[in-house]
């Protein structure tokens, strides 16, 4: 669905050239959870936000249902982050003037976004918060928010940027699994450096230092068990 | 494969707009952010509306108190009583319209209160038929009390006269005593004649008995106004360089315009750099207001809204804050200004329009030379924005 070609996130420190990522090649297939593991610095984040075209790489090419995302223009690419991506970050991020339902709407591109919204705060146990605002609301509330946000309108692609990095592990544990029972067809990549998190993932990309170092499945992670 | 033009939508829904990101929405919630913008747009149109309808104030008051002029053409020979009767011929012969009436009157100096200090007004004697007439033609519906008696110390005034003299029937318009309104003897008002236009009247005989110099003036009507106006246009040029003063209201106008064309010139650079002032002040509170609001684009930003959608949501909230201002100052202006209308100009028949479109035009840049400021800046905050500075925390 989505496939890095020997992609490289660069960067410059006092003209020093330092990689954020270096040569990364994989892919995130249909209806997965891609697991993203590794130490702070990396580069896991970077990785996510080239998949998720918030970033075009500074070598090789991020490739979404076979275009290359960095040839299309950054409207284009704002466009398909709204309609095919859902994204779940570090931090809860609401808008604090708008009630859990209407920020988990704002992520909807059709008409009946609030209906959704609502169906999504239910499932997701929020269904009598939903016209509360986010200072109203726990951190692991917010967060529920966030994913809510995220599945609205059945993304192609799940992008969540160590979602359970601001909660406690119990909180952590359950956002992750609202996340995967809630994708769908969808699939779900989540970045994180908490091996514990990614139990129920298919697959799990170990970084380091900008690289991919491994990778396992769930059989192999079973079978080490 | 995904075209680079847009990535596919149904049509029916990209055209609906999420509410909650609706200018309306934003506004209403965050009050306390965008009162304190509309209220010092607000100010400065009122302060705007407020100066140049005051100062607009003065030559509206010397169009208003001298508008009688407007149907008559007035002519005095200079201190020579037997060129009146050369005149009256040139006019009866030469003129190029036809004329309704003739008039030879006698006039004497007083004053009236304006804004800016007294001003001269002319009490005309004229006999009791073409008192009457001239009453007429100023469209005096009715007169309150009665026309002078021949040869007496009695005169009529209009309404704005009374008022602004502060007048009743049995008071004294002219007195031996007052140097500003002088008679020989004690005027009194006998009538008070009810139209907008100003004037003084008094008898011709008491004029001719007791006022100096005794040289007849006259006073020609024509048909209709623009009629009047071919004629005074007509009369400046004939009698210019004879021993003759040309009373014409286009003339007064024009000198009315040249007297005030400076003081407009300097209103111009005042107004200027108060919406200079204001825009730089209201620039950087935007600037300000939207550095505060860097998160909530990043992350709009980061889940798919374009730069120009932003863009465009916050010209459009910027758009009703100025709408807002501008129309809530204009109203609180006329408000103010209807308030100092009724409680010192109208009582004292001074000239204030508290709808005066020269002022409403004054404060139009104010709105204008914000939304531009504004577009730049967020523009220019827009064009190298980084959502992704802001979802890591690195901006926040």
């Amino acid at each position: 669905m989505i496939e890095a070609c020997g992609a490289s996130l660069v960067y410059y420190d006092n003209g020093k050239k330092v990689y954020a990522c270096q040569d990364i090649s994989m892919e995130v297939r249909e209806n997965e959870f891609l697991g993203i593991l590794g130490p702070s610095g990396s580069g896991k984040s970077s990785l996510l936000y080239l998949l998720s075209g918030l970033k075009v790489p500074s070598e090789g090419e991020i490739r979404y249902m076979g275009t290359s995302l960095a040839r299309l223009s950054d409207e284009t690419r704002s466009k398909l982050r709204l309609k095919d991506f859902g994204f779940v970050f570090q931090q809860p991020y609401l808008l604090g003037y708008l009630t859990a339902k209407e920020n988990v709407a704002i992520a909807g591109v059709d008409g009946d976004s609030n209906a959704q919204a609502m169906d999504l705060l239910d499932r997701l146990g929020l269904g009598d918060k939903k016209h509360r605002l986010p200072h109203e609301l726990s951190g692991g509330e917010r967060q529920r928010v966030c994913v809510a946000r995220a599945l609205l309108g059945h993304p192609n692609i799940i992008f969540a940027d160590e979602p359970t990095a601001a909660l406690d592990h119990r909180n952590g544990r359950h956002v992750v699994q609202l996340l995967n029972a809630n994708r769908g067809h969808g699939s779900l990549v989540m970045v994180t450096h908490d091996p514990s998190m990614l139990e129920e993932a298919d697959r799990v990309l170990h970084l380091s230092d900008g690289s991919i170092e491994s990778e396992d499945d769930l059989a192999s992670r079973a079978f080490a068990q | 494969m995904i075209a680079d033009k847009e990535p596919p939508t149904p049509p029916s829904s990209r055209r609906k707009r999420v509410k909650a990101l609706s200018a309306g929405t934003y506004l209403v919630r965050n009050a306390g952010r965008t009162l304190p913008l509309t209220g010092v747009i607000l100010l400065a149109v009122v302060l705007i509306t407020g100066i140049v309808a005051m100062m607009n104030s003065i030559p509206l008051s010397i169009r208003t108190t001298y508008s009688y002029s407007k149907y008559l053409l007035g002519i005095s020979p200079r201190g020579d009583e037997n060129l009146t009767p050369k005149m009256l011929k040139t006019l009866k012969k030469q003129s190029p319209v036809p004329l309704e009436r003739i008039v030879t009157f006698r006039a004497s100096a007083s004053q009236v209160k304006s804004v800016v200090g007294k001003w001269p007004f002319l009490v005309l004697g004229l006999n009791q038929p073409d008192t009457l007439y001239f009453l007429h033609k100023l469209g005096a519906t009715s007169v309150l009390g009665r026309l002078p008696d021949k040869g007496k110390p009695e005169a009529v005034v209009s309404e704005p006269v009374a008022r602004n003299l502060q007048l009743k029937l049995g008071s004294v318009l002219l007195s031996p005593s007052d140097q500003d309104n002088y008679s020989p003897q004690k005027v009194k008002v006998v009538g008070i004649a009810l139209t907008k236009e100003w004037l003084m009247v008094d008898d011709l005989d008491y004029q001719k008995v007791n006022h100096f110099p005794p040289v007849d003036n006259i006073m020609v009507f024509a048909r209709n106004l623009k009629d009047q106006n071919t004629l005074d246009h007509w009369a400046v040029k004939t009698f210019k360089g004879d021993r003759a003063i040309v009373f014409a209201y286009y003339v007064l106008e024009r000198q009315t315009d040249e007297n005030f064309k400076t003081l407009y010139a300097i209103l111009d650079v005042v107004i200027g750099v108060l919406v200079l002032v204001i825009t730089i002040m209201m620039g950087m509170l935007i600037n300000i207001y939207q550095s505060q609001r860097l998160v909530e684009f990043g992350l709009l930003q980061a889940i798919g809204y374009t730069k120009k959608q932003l863009l465009t949501r916050v010209l459009r909230e910027t758009t009703w804050v100025l709408l807002l201002g501008w129309t809530v100052g204009l109203a609180c202006a006329y408000g103010l200004l209807e308030i100092v209308n009724r409680k010192l100009m109208y009582p004292n028949a001074y000239a204030l329009d508290t709808l005066d479109p020269i002022a409403i035009r004054y404060t139009v840049p104010v709105p204008i030379s914000i939304l531009v400021v504004a577009a730049l800046t967020v523009w220019l905050r827009f064009r190298k924005f980084d959502p992704v500075g802001v979802v890591e925390r690195r901006l926040v």
